[in-house]
């Protein structure tokens, strides 16, 4: 009480107006006084930093409810308020920074509805199929002396009655030998093999098809010069379903993808789990604290497989894809690097976990040093490193689909290619192929697991 | 013959466990060993088999000095000295019958026991172990599938291939309650009369050290303050050994 006499409350007001929580602090409340400063102090340089002057009405509330915390809460309770405010701020800025918009969740549906309902649209097999094929080469532009546009494979003839084509011209193409009164394709290859024009005709009873064709500019979008004539393809083909389904070209690359992400996972798992029983056994603290020695080393191989395990998958992969090219070779490279860092101190603390009765027990049998690992130590580790090494092929198969983002190969360079070209039927197809994968792993490592432990 | 001469154990942190340790066991003795808990009988029996080197003293087993040998000399004098410990120190993924043929390593070829090849007439020697042990039917059986009895017999047992001529115990019955306590030392017993082993144990309860003890040395803070025949054991003794405060130790102990 009588401190409180040698700083009088006006005096305290006073500096609390000047510096908030300092009046606080010489009426001797200091962890208000501090708590105080901190809230006024963090505010203000938020909303400095943030920049919006209307955010700062709230370190001015905090001021002004310092002030008045002083004046009529002489036991310091009005901190509540001011730690509210502290929040809301906190809050409000951090929603503002993130652009928190829920209503976009809403607002762009129907853009998006069409792309959804594509990824439902799964693209693994389609209808067994055979084809009929044919071609010609036409000249485009017309030279002086232009080439005949005919040409007959396997009985099928397709020509060019006009023989070469201007742009604007209508031509007639004409296929004969095909299955009559069936829809045929029809497709204009340019002269770097990009297509330029594709549309369909049906052929008549005796398996002849008739098309006219308007050549459009687009035919020329790929050449240096348009005025120079060059030869481009057309290309004409019939299919029809023959019963039974077949992979699609997507189904395809979705099983080799599939199949090289697991081949990668295991691969970069078996290398892996071989250089990090070493690591496990010198990062163990039970064996490598003996000697001032070996301490350092346990050390060293302690904090170099910390700071790799720290290094996610994917940087290692994107590091290793500058070195050494696309493919899944770099991703296998990071995973096992990763995998050596992970296994290697999960290893070390099975080991650090056996039990000393049984090698003490061998080895009061006179047994040497071969034997006593042989018969004491191995029992105990093998299995749960066993266990331990399927749960990781488990996490390598899942990180080795992302590693597959940055050019690493598997399914996931695949999936990545087909959401840059907005295929999202394949998108939607690769999603549920992982998936499924994923699930049958898993239940598959914790049944062995299950088994093992 | 052993003899114990000056034993001192001093841990690295400092801990003195024995402090000028000396005495004799004769063969086909049954001397038994008692104190409190940290009282330094574990490092005892642990330096007469070298599993703990001391830091002065030595230990002599017939004639030679085990404190002084090294490598394959005291991998073959430990392969005379059969322990048993507290809490039975089984490999316990391993078989009952792996764990019996634990045994005898220190006999067989490093090489071959290492891959994991043991002779059948070892096999053999192992299930007469098993059977002296009536514990035959659970040969095939994990060794964590056993109950606390059981697996103290394998360890029996496992101790049996060593063939020795001293078994050292470390409170070989402490896990285990008073009925099968009693079974347990009588293997040891049988083991002491009928195959001349010497065996040196330690114990906590009076009426165990009274009923198989051919003697007694009691330890206190590593040093001996009692030797005797067990009849010489009373309450006062006991007190003296354990503590005055020890007073749950010499109720169950008494009784």
């Amino acid at each position: 009480m009588t401190d409180k006499k040698i700083f009088p409350k006006s005096l305290s007001v006073l500096l609390s107006i000047i510096l908030p929580g300092l009046g606080q602090v010489f009426q001797r409340k200091y962890r208000s006084g501090i708590s105080f400063f901190i809230a006024f102090a963090t505010a203000f340089a938020v909303t400095l930093w943030y920049g919006k002057p209307i955010w700062f009405i709230i370190p001015a509330v905090i001021w002004i409810w310092n002030i008045w915390d002083i004046v009529s809460f002489p036991k310091g309770k009005g901190l509540v308020i001011p730690l509210l405010l502290w929040l809301l701020m906190a809050y409000g800025i951090g929603g503002q920074v993130t652009e928190f918009n829920l209503q976009a969740l809403f607002s762009n549906f129907s853009r998006s509805r069409d792309m959804v309902s594509q990824l439902f649209k799964f693209d693994f097999v389609q209808p067994k199929a055979e084809r009929i094929e044919g071609y010609t080469d036409i000249q485009s532009p017309c030279s002086d002396f232009p080439p005949a546009a005919d040409h007959e494979e396997n009985g099928v003839r397709v020509y060019v009655v006009q023989t070469c084509a201007n742009v604007g011209d209508v031509i007639t193409v004409i296929g004969e030998g095909f299955w009559p009164n069936q829809l045929t394709t029809f497709y204009w290859q340019n002269p770097i093999g990009g297509k330029a024009m594709a549309t369909e005709a049906t052929s008549d009873a005796n398996g002849k098809v008739t098309l006219e064709w308007k050549v459009l500019s687009i035919v020329h979008t790929t050449a240096p010069d348009p005025t120079i004539p060059q030869i481009h393809r057309i290309k004409v083909s019939q299919s029809r379903p023959i019963g039974g389904m077949e992979l699609s070209a997507v189904g395809g690359y979705i099983v080799q993808g599939i199949y090289e992400t697991l081949a990668l996972a295991l691969l970069s798992t078996i290398i892996g789990a071989i250089f990090a029983i070493p690591f496990g056994f010198l990062a163990a603290r039970n064996l490598m604290t003996a000697n001032p020695v070996s301490t350092v080393i346990y050390m060293i191989v302690r904090t170099v497989l910390n700071i790799v395990r720290s290094i996610e998958a994917l940087i290692m992969a994107i590091i290793f894809v500058i070195i050494v090219g696309l493919g899944p070779f770099p991703g296998m490279i990071a995973l096992t690097v990763h995998t050596v860092a992970a296994l290697g101190k999960l290893y070390s603390e099975v080991i650090e976990g056996i039990d000393p009765g049984p090698i003490e027990a061998i080895k009061a049998t006179g047994a040497n040093w071969l034997q006593v690992a042989r018969y004491a130590v191995i029992p105990q580790i093998v299995p749960a490193f066993t266990s331990l090494t399927i749960y990781r092929w488990d996490i390598n198969v899942r990180s080795s689909t992302i590693i597959g983002f940055v050019g690493g190969g598997g399914i996931g360079f695949f999936l990545w290619q087909w959401i840059v070209l907005q295929d999202f039927r394949a998108v939607g197809s690769a999603f549920v192929a992982i998936a499924v994968v994923v699930v049958i792993l898993d239940f598959f490592s914790a049944k062995i697991r299950e088994r093992l432990v | 013959m052993l003899k114990v001469e000056h034993l001192t154990k001093v841990y690295p942190g400092g801990t003195v466990a024995l402090k000028d340790l000396s005495f004799e066991v004769s063969d086909g003795e049954f001397l038994v060993i008692i104190g409190l808990s940290g009282s330094g009988k574990s490092t005892l029996l642990r330096c007469i088999n070298r599993l703990i080197d001391p830091t002065e003293g030595k230990v002599i087993l017939d004639g030679i000095d085990v404190t002084a040998s090294k490598g394959a000399e005291l991998r073959h004098i430990r392969r005379k000295i059969g322990m048993i410990f507290q809490h039975f120190n089984l490999v316990k993924r391993s078989s009952v019958l792996t764990n019996v043929l634990n045994g005898r390593l220190g006999y067989l070829n490093p090489w071959t026991s290492t891959l994991g090849f043991f002779p059948a007439d070892e096999k053999k020697r192992a299930m007469d172990a098993l059977k002296r042990l009536s514990i035959d039917d659970k040969v095939d059986s994990r060794a964590d599938a056993l109950s606390g009895g059981q697996q103290q017999r394998v360890g029996i047992a496992r101790t049996l291939m060593q063939e020795p001529t001293l078994i050292l115990a470390d409170e070989p019955v402490a896990s285990l309650d008073p009925v099968l306590a009693h079974s347990i030392m009588q293997y040891l017993e049988q083991l002491n009369k009928e195959d001349k082993v010497t065996v040196i144990c330690s114990l906590h309860y009076l009426d165990l050290i009274q009923r198989y003890a051919t003697r007694v040395i009691g330890l206190k803070d590593g040093v001996k303050v009692f030797e005797g025949s067990p009849a010489e054991i009373n309450r006062e003794k006991f007190k003296e050994i354990y503590g005055e405060e020890a007073q749950d130790v010499r109720a169950t102990a008494l009784e």
